[in-house]
């Protein structure tokens, strides 16, 4: 099999198993947001501003439609911790973006202008807070070469693992896609079941069973 | 080694190209430097030389003085303006240094449409990267301000903020040239090894890339059924103005004369004129043919130089 064949077959293998753990976000109007499972009891990470009407509802993987609470906010970085009441979901696995380099390959799921598990890729920019382009923010991002639309909010970066490197949040330019770093949503759902931070707002905790 | 499960032949194609593509990055940064210039955002340049010469995209050297250079070492030294060939958007810094990592640069165009390539920009202390192919390869080329590029290469790497002056990098390792987003309006141009290895040559023997003049304005024109068929040439040049005391007019062209040769080539376009007037040509005395009354005359011109 020639490489190009097998790079194909590898690409396929690792979006289809990140596909898996994507959801879509809906606050019934127009457009909706994507989400992705951090825990299989019920726990979906997405962008803040995916999360900002209510009622939410959410799409699963297995095309059951489930109404989420958000359980946690932080509008500063964009981040959001959405509950929902099943278990036994399918997850994704967190990345660690401290050890992302230029150069990397990574991909982005999500819904661009509402086509279902659509997938982009492309390369690690830059990692950190010193992107030319978001110096107005003060938190690590993740900067790729790969094209980000409106219905990508919230959804996974992932690297050719198919690990979580990011949440995909804005774009700068047509082609340049920036995420928040996957260690910024451990830190965010750190302090959001400590009650740590103060701009987080926390509520409806989940009943963990 | 990164992950478990039984997908892991496949996707270490995927990871091995993956790492593969981010250890190119790595190594070729040890030749990509921050440039200080302007007062906007920094830019990139590339090392020419292990003892200093850096070239650069001469859009993004906007001042001749304190224009800082950032090492790939991470320390920052003051760099002296060389020379600048607008022309082909080239500028060329020295920096004080000595072991630097020169880059590896394509000569010998390895580089093939349709192969992976990487632009690096280091606009912050960090080098960035953006992935694409080679979209097209084609003959030279003169720029709209006259400048000769060898060939032609375009990409669809995309130019990240800063990525100015910085490398087309192969994914065998080699430099294939130094992006410009100010040559082409819309589409990513790169300018390849040879005419870097020519221009900074030309800049560091002589501060300045020489260029060829006549003083005059001109307009392409076509040129009457009689004349067109002698010359087999369809159009020439007008002159619809000619300098005082220029070479033009010492050597005796007129207003409302039609260039139609020059030193044995065919005139019909400005581009063709322009691609006389190079630097090689300058102080020579050249034969030009031209339409004047309806009828060819001979004469020649000593080319001077542009200031």
């Amino acid at each position: 099999m020639s490489l190009l064949a097998q790079l194909n077959d590898a690409l396929s293998d690792v979006i289809g198993g990140a596909q898996k753990s994507v959801v879509q976000i809906r606050d019934g109007r127009a457009g909706q947001g994507a989400g992705t499972i951090w825990h299989a009891d019920g726990l979906i990470v997405t962008n803040a501003h995916v999360a900002h009407r209510s009622p939410l509802e959410v799409v699963l993987p297995d095309g059951r439609t489930i109404s989420a609470s958000v359980i946690a906010r932080d509008d500063e970085r964009d981040l959001a911790a959405l509950a929902v009441e099943a278990n036994g979901l399918p997850t994704i696995q967190p990345g660690d973006s401290r050890r992302l380099h230029a150069g990397q390959w990574v991909m982005a799921v999500g819904h661009p202008w509402g086509i279902l598990n659509a997938v982009t890729g492309g390369i690690v920019i830059g990692v950190g807070k010193q992107m030319p382009d978001l110096r107005v923010f003060t938190q690590d991002w993740v900067v790729a070469d790969l094209h980000l639309r409106p219905g990508n909010s919230g959804g996974p970066m992932i690297d050719t693992g198919g690990r979580l490197i990011g949440v995909n949040t804005l774009m700068t330019g047509p082609s340049v896609g920036a995420a928040v770093a996957v260690d910024v949503v451990k830190d965010f759902l750190k302090r959001a079941f400590n009650g740590a931070s103060v701009r987080i707002e926390t509520q409806n905790r989940p009943q963990w069973v | 080694m990164l992950f478990i499960g039984e997908t892991n032949l496949m996707s270490d194609v995927l990871t091995q190209l993956s790492e593969d593509m981010a250890a190119a990055v790595e190594r070729a940064a040890a030749s990509v430097v921050r440039v200080e210039g302007r007062r906007r955002m920094p830019a990139t340049g590339i090392i020419h030389s292990a003892d200093g010469i850096i070239v650069s995209a001469n859009h993004v050297v906007e001042r001749d003085d304190n224009v800082r250079i950032g090492l790939p070492d991470g320390t920052t030294a003051s760099a002296q303006v060389v020379g600048r060939d607008p022309s082909t958007d080239l500028a060329v810094l020295r920096v004080n240094g000595s072991g630097l990592t020169p880059a590896n640069w394509d000569l010998n165009k390895e580089a093939r449409v349709g192969h992976l390539v990487l632009a690096l920009g280091r606009p912050e202390a960090t080098v960035q990267a953006t992935l694409g192919v080679i979209s097209a390869l084609g003959e030279g080329w003169r720029t709209a301000m006259g400048g000769m590029i060898d060939h032609y290469v375009q990409t669809d790497v995309t130019m990240y903020p800063g990525f100015s002056g910085g490398p087309l990098l192969s994914a065998s390792g080699y430099f294939v040239g130094l992006n410009s987003s100010a040559l082409a309006r819309g589409v990513s141009v790169t300018i390849p090894a040879v005419t870097i290895a020519r221009v900074a040559g030309t800049l560091v023997q002589h501060g300045r890339v020489k260029q060829g003049y006549l003083g005059v304005s001109a307009q392409p024109v076509r040129l009457p059924s009689a004349v067109a068929q002698q010359l087999n040439q369809e159009t020439g040049l007008m002159m619809l103005a000619v300098e005082d005391g220029s070479p033009a007019a010492n050597g005796g062209l007129a207003m409302g004369d039609t260039l139609v040769a020059m030193d044995g080539h065919p005139v019909r376009m400005m581009d063709d004129l322009m691609s006389m007037l190079s630097g090689d040509r300058v102080g020579k005395s050249v034969p030009v043919t031209i339409v004047r009354g309806g009828a060819t005359h001979e004469m020649s011109v000593t080319i001077g130089e542009r200031s």
